[in-house]
């Protein structure tokens, strides 16, 4: 019971930042939460189907459908999250408008939705294969509900946290937080192609196991928030720090913009 | 929406698709004809072998056949890999070149007993 508890918090804690941020962000933009049950239902909807045909997706491009649709989920997410950065500094270099962009909510619901796909898809198949086939079901189902009502205890901790906070704050601090998880996801996406050959694998540049061990709760906090790697390549750091550019680009269009708008109003 | 929004959003993904096949174009061919190749059984929740021993600096072809019909997720923090493999089937995973040493896995769907290390010399 306890491993299946962790296994799926971890999944759950990987998600749980991401949508909470989301949510923090979009109401703080003055949007309600109407694409949340929305998303929480095509994640579970994506988990499900990525569980289930996960054999014919691992057989898709020479044994390698799983890594290449891992890594175009994570990369479409991490896209996703660039373009909100910019829409959260567009708003944030702003005052409150009250007005709904369709936008906002339509980037909630795809990363969400991605996000939960991926999350959710492994914990599915763990639980069905040892509760269902292997008839542990009781102990693997309660270890999933500890592990995941842990998980969104910490979310809702999270997600008032955001909220206590004034609207400029909260909006820019969900925009960092949007930066480090998009990089994260990248790097996860990295991973994939490595793993599949379709990046080169390197020696990793240095090797921080010493201060942080990534297996250890500081570890796995620290990769569920900003893809903390002990052992970077350099393909993995390269990619990493663009998708940070990319992001503080897209912030600095929003301020780019903002200034123009101005400066034609005066 | 606007449509400039909708374009951003879903612009970027046929280029991603596109460069990933021709990246696997390009790599394909390359790999497959130089890459040692290591065979990995899962059977009863255990890895056999347990230990892999590949040369230092060399890309390595891991072929994990699970022979048990539970799936079963090849893991490792030092080698950053994960697959899951579901029962009766088999799925590749590309590691190295890496420095000598010793690189744990396991499978994370059954911790306590599918346990191995990868030894690079």
């Amino acid at each position: 019971m306890i491993s299946a508890a962790i296994i799926v918090l971890r999944e759950v804690l990987e998600g749980v930042l991401l949508i909470c941020m989301l949510m923090a962000s979009s109401a703080a933009m003055g949007h309600r939460l109407r694409w949340l049950p929305v998303g929480l239902l095509l994640g579970v909807a994506g988990a499900y189907s990525y569980a289930v045909f996960l054999d014919p997706i691992s057989m898709l491009f020479d044994g390698l459908g799983q890594e290449i649709i891992s890594a175009v989920m994570l990369l479409s997410a991490a896209l996703a999250l660039i373009v909100y950065v910019h829409l959260i500094a567009s708003h944030a270099l702003q005052p409150a408008s009250g007005q709904s962009s369709r936008a906002v909510l339509a980037l909630c619901l795809l990363a969400s939705a991605l996000s939960i796909s991926r999350e959710g898809g492994e914990v599915y198949l763990y639980v069905y294969a040892f509760g269902v086939q292997a008839g542990q079901m009781a102990s693997i189902m309660s270890g999933a509900v500890i592990g995941t009502g842990i998980g969104l205890s910490f979310g809702t901790f999270f997600y008032y946290g955001l909220r206590a906070l004034s609207r400029q704050a909260c909006l820019w601090t969900c925009a960092g937080i949007a930066t480090m998880t998009g990089a994260g996801l990248v790097m996860q996406a990295t991973y994939n192609l490595e793993q599949a050959d379709l990046l080169p694998g390197q020696q990793p540049l240095w090797d921080t196991s010493a201060l942080v061990m990534e297996s250890s709760l500081t570890g796995e906090m620290l990769q569920a928030a900003f893809g903390y790697e002990a052992t970077p390549t350099g393909v993995q750091l390269s990619l990493y720090l663009a998708s940070v550019l990319a992001c503080l680009a897209a912030m600095a269009l929003a301020r780019l913009q903002a200034t123009k708008r101005q400066e034609t109003s005066t | 929406m606007t449509r400039s929004d909708r374009g951003r959003r879903s612009a970027g993904t046929p280029w991603l698709a596109a460069l990933v096949l021709v990246l696997a174009g390009a790599a394909g061919p390359v790999a497959l004809a130089q890459t040692p190749e290591v065979e990995i059984q899962i059977r009863e929740h255990l890895f056999f072998p347990a230990e892999v021993r590949i040369p230092a600096n060399t890309k390595v072809k891991l072929i994990i056949r699970n022979l048990d019909t539970t799936p079963e997720e090849f893991e490792s923090y030092e080698l950053n890999r994960e697959k899951v493999i579901v029962g009766n089937s088999q799925g590749i995973v590309f590691i190295g070149p890496l420095a000598p040493g010793e690189y744990p896995f396991f499978g994370e769907f059954n911790l306590r007993t599918a346990q191995g290390k990868v030894i690079v010399e």
